[in-house]
């Protein structure tokens, strides 16, 4: 019911065994390495030995991990790659693990280079090739634009430019702008100037500008430039072809296309080559980033001329384990120390330890917060409540089918590759179980879509305990459940609320007596008393008081929790506090009353379900011919939707009944939680 | 009987369960809706969150439509001012879905920043709802006929309605803080707890109004 409780490890090994063990380390994942840089700090054992800095091999990984990433990223770009589909997505490959095992850092380098080599060799010279496509494409494509734009002009371009005695450029220019560059251009050359126009075109939708072709003397080329940049021109800058305009684009457009075929046929190529090597460079990748770990450990050290200093923390059952780790690697060159936490607890890892059953619901313990490390681990006691809780709200068979389904294929398919998936997945599964269990209990299946559809009201037979909206074979006014307090409790509605505050009282209770004996563990019996003590008591107070029917007691109790409330208040900060105390016991009602909450869903699954039942009759009855079809529709939807927001909305509120009712009475939570030093391996294995 | 037809005000009921709790789940999911077309614009990944933190202020539409369709179709011999007030109750408690709103939108806006505090933001995003499913509550027990105290067969009925419709307001108060406590915990995953806390402090009020609906309702008064 505790984390695991934890050890920590503390090893002085030898220089030269220092890599076998962090590698060892690395592979078995028990241990938390402790960081040591913040206590070597301290001038006293700084005396003694200095931060450790990270292995000098790494400088060498991390030029490795830039080539074989640049791989990876030519890889997914040229993949033209199968599209994973639904299947895919619903029933994920694992991928086979390729087993490999180094004993040393130049092992792996060597290793790795020479798979490089080779998959280098091979992609090299169509990478460039490619790379040199790509390249005259966007040149090509830039002059196809410009070329454009002269389409109107029966002009060699080769003339372009600067010749022996003339300069001749091309561009663009606005229209308003036009007989302004005229004029000014022929006042600066003396008129020694030729501006041939085109037709206008549209550039942006906005503005138009005219294709104009510029000549005039050599000498003048200084002072035209100067114009023409005064008037906004736009040049085209063309230069290295010959031919006409139309005669250029239709030659780039040819050129163009053969780029095209022959870009495919490479990239046909690559692909090729990038089904073949892929694999086994993201076996390279994974290895280059353990590797990478590794390096970087040896920074949490400690270093002295000739050892390094470990600390690390390990769960106390895999302590020898480590010890045996420890000294097999270095071979005997290491002293190891074992000791109980010396830190403070909000220091101390935390790791969950339940059974195999119980620990995807971890989950849900640590979506609110990891316990801290002398608090008690809750998970245990979520399970049973979330998934009761779960039924109850959720009560329809069909539905508890469909999600045991989906749990079903999250947990054994997808949660093959994610943990979260498999966590979820087992979770929903055992929901749905509980949802078809409560689904039977109420004759819930697909809401009354049996008595709108067939005629058959299950209540009046023997096959559903409650009906969550009347009267069924069982508990009926003719047949009450029992008689409380003046009420009856003779129709499903109310049997269902009184179960529903009685499972919020029996959780509170399991609640309070949990934090009694933490309070009691950890404290004063006052403590103990005023925080949990006395509800237990009210509680107990009103079991009495519904055993006897006498009203005193429960009065009493109620009076006397008040007044303790008060008393509370007041010794915490005076008389303001003890008046707000007295508003503690609507507290403990609204945790009580909150259970309600449970009927309500119920009824509201149950309800919107007979509600799409209902419109979908209506609709069918109402519409000819093609009625029946929109009836299908309508139900196939609206069933949907209704099983998609209220499965969400159980899930939620479920969770909610132990975040606020159920941990509010003894967890708080708030610990660090124990991330082990642990080789992630996906495509290798050692 | 105030009218020949005891549907009357029934019907006036059902109209008041659709249409104010519609009005409270079309501006909430509306706020919701805001804020995830900011996220998708960033992300379209984020389409498919946006949508189901959207689909959290809907339910008090639901539950309107749902308690309409009650009244009209099935507890159609219940007292007519059980049916007028489980309409009005389950439709202003509706109006919760404001602050539902509001809430969900921190949460999406949490989540488009970190992925991992889905869980949490769903949960602060959820409270709200409490309000609307007492609204809800109260309407089945109004219409169910477990009492037949002058609570339920009489005007003193509304009541019961309003006690728990106005007190159902204060899910947009308890929006705008499950919003702020998102937003702490975003920033810090541990202040989960304390945010809870904080966050439920407004429902104390919710539970005023159900407690006296119920007090109403059992015919313990005067």
């Amino acid at each position: 019911m505790r984390p695991a409780r934890m050890n920590k490890i503390r090893a002085v090994i030898l220089d030269e065994k220092v890599d076998p063990v962090i590698r060892q380390l690395h592979e078995s994942g028990l241990v938390e390495l402790y960081d040591l840089s913040t206590k070597l700090e301290d001038p006293e054992w700084n005396a003694l030995m200095l931060p450790a800095p990270s292995a000098e091999y790494g400088r060498n990984v991390a030029s490795l991990t830039i080539k074989v990433s640049r791989i990876l990223d030519l890889f997914s770009n040229v993949s033209v790659g199968e599209k994973a589909g639904l299947s895919g997505v619903l029933n994920p490959k694992v991928p086979a693990k390729k087993k490999l095992s180094f004993s040393s850092s130049e092992e792996i380098t060597s290793y790795i280079e020479n798979v490089l080599e080779s998959v280098e060799g091979e992609i090299s010279e169509p990478a460039s090739k490619l790379a040199e496509l790509e390249n005259r494409k966007t040149i090509l494509e830039t002059l196809k634009d410009s070329v454009k734009y002269l389409s109107g002009f029966d002009l060699d371009l080769k003339f372009l430019g600067e010749g022996s005695y003339t300069y001749i450029v091309s561009g663009l220019v606005s229209q308003e702008n036009m007989s302004e560059l005229e004029s000014s251009l022929e006042e600066a050359t003396e008129g020694y100037v030729e501006i041939v126009k085109g037709n206008p075109v549209n550039k942006s939708e906005k503005e138009q500008k005219i294709p104009v072709i510029v000549a005039t003397l050599k000498q003048c080329a200084d002072v035209v430039g100067a114009e023409l940049r005064k008037s906004g021109f736009e040049r085209l800058d063309i230069a290295n072809v010959e031919g006409t305009p139309s005669e250029i684009f239709n030659d780039t457009e040819k050129e163009l296309l053969g780029i095209e075929n022959e870009t495919k046929a490479i990239l046909e190529k690559l692909n090729a080559l990038s089904q073949k090597w892929t694999d086994e460079v993201l076996v390279l990748h994974e290895v280059l980033e353990i590797e990478k770990e590794r390096a970087e450990a040896y920074s949490m050290t400690g270093k002295t001329e000739r050892t390094h200093l470990i600390e690390a923390w390990t769960p106390k059952k895999h302590v020898k384990k480590v010890q045996e780790i420890i000294e097999s690697a270095s071979e005997g060159y290491a002293v190891v120390e074992v000791s109980e936490p010396d830190e403070p607890v909000e220091r101390i890892p935390v790791m969950l330890d339940n059974a195999k059953a119980v620990k995807p619901f971890e989950m849900l313990t640590e979506m609110y917060a990891p316990p801290k490390y002398n608090e008690i681990d809750p998970t245990m006691m979520i399970m049973p409540g979330f998934l009761i809780f779960y039924g109850i709200m959720l009560t329809d068979a069909v539905y508890g089918l469909l999600l045991t389904l989906a749990g079903l294929v999250l947990w054994t398919r997808m949660g093959k590759v994610s943990s979260g998936a498999y966590n979820l997945g087992y979770i929903l599964t055992l929901s749905g179980l509980s949802t078809v269990f409560f689904g039977i209990l109420t004759g819930g299946y697909l809401g009354d879509f049996m008595y709108q559809f067939l005629g058959m009201d299950i209540y009046t037979t023997g096959f559903a305990l409650v009906n969550p909206l009347g009267e069924s074979t069982y508990i009926s006014a003719a047949k009450p459940l029992l008689s409380l307090g003046g009420i009856d409790v003779n129709n499903g509605p109310m049997a269902i609320l009184l179960f529903s505050i009685v499972a919020g009282i029996i959780h509170l209770f399991i609640g309070l007596t949990v934090g009694l004996k933490e309070s009691l563990s950890n404290g004063s019996v006052l403590d103990a008393f005023l925080n949990q003590g006395m509800w237990i008591l009210l509680i107990l107070a009103i079991v009495a008081t519904v055993v006897t029917g006498n009203m005193m007691i429960a009065g009493g109790a109620v009076i006397a929790v008040i007044a303790l409330c008060m008393i509370k208040g007041f010794m915490n900060g005076g008389i303001l506090d003890a008046l707000l105390g007295a508003m503690d016991i609507t507290g403990f009602l609204g945790n009580v009353l909150s259970y309600a909450r449970l009927l309500a869903l119920c009824l509201a699954t149950g309800g919107l379900a007979m509600a799409v039942n209902i419109m979908a009759k209506l609709l069918g009855d109402a519409v000819p011919v093609i009625g029946i079809l929109i009836a299908v529709v309508m139900l196939v939807f609206g069933h949907a939707f209704n099983f998609v927001m209220n499965g969400l909305g159980s899930f939620i509120h479920s969770l909610r009944l132990h975040y606020v009712e159920f941990f509010g009475q003894y967890y708080e939570g708030g610990g660090k939680k124990f991330s082990p030093f642990k080789a992630k391996r996906e495509y290798t294995s050692n | 009987m105030v009218f020949e037809n005891p549907l009357l005000l029934g019907a006036i009921g059902a109209g008041l369960a659709v249409g104010i709790a519609g009005l409270g789940s079309g501006i909430g999911a509306g706020i919701t809706g805001a804020s995830g077309a900011g996220v998708v614009a960033e992300d379209p990944n984020k389409f498919g969150t946006a949508i189901v933190f959207q689909a959290l202020p809907q339910t008090q539409g639901l539950y309107g439509f749902l308690v309409a369709i009650l009244i009209l179709f099935v507890f159609k011999s219940a007292p007519e001012w059980a049916m007028l007030a489980a309409g009005i109750g389950t439709g202003l408690a509706g109006l919760s879905a404001i602050g539902q709103g509001i809430a969900s939108a921190a949460g999406l806006g949490a989540v488009a920043e970190d992925d991992g505090i889905f869980g949490k933001a769903m949960v602060f995003s959820v409270l709200p709802e409490t309000q609307a499913i007492y609204g809800l509550l109260v309407a089945i027990l109004l219409l169910v006929g477990v009492f037949a105290s002058p609570g339920v067969t009489t005007i003193a009925a509304l009541g019961a309605g309003l006690a728990v419709g106005f007190a159902g307001l204060s899910g947009i108060g308890q929006g705008i803080t499950a919003a702020g406590a998102i937003g702490a915990t975003a920033r810090d995953p541990d202040a989960m707890g304390k945010g809870l806390v904080l966050a439920v402090m407004p429902e104390t009020f919710a539970i005023f109004g159900l407690l006296i609906a119920i007090l109403i309702m059992l015919g313990i008064m005067f």
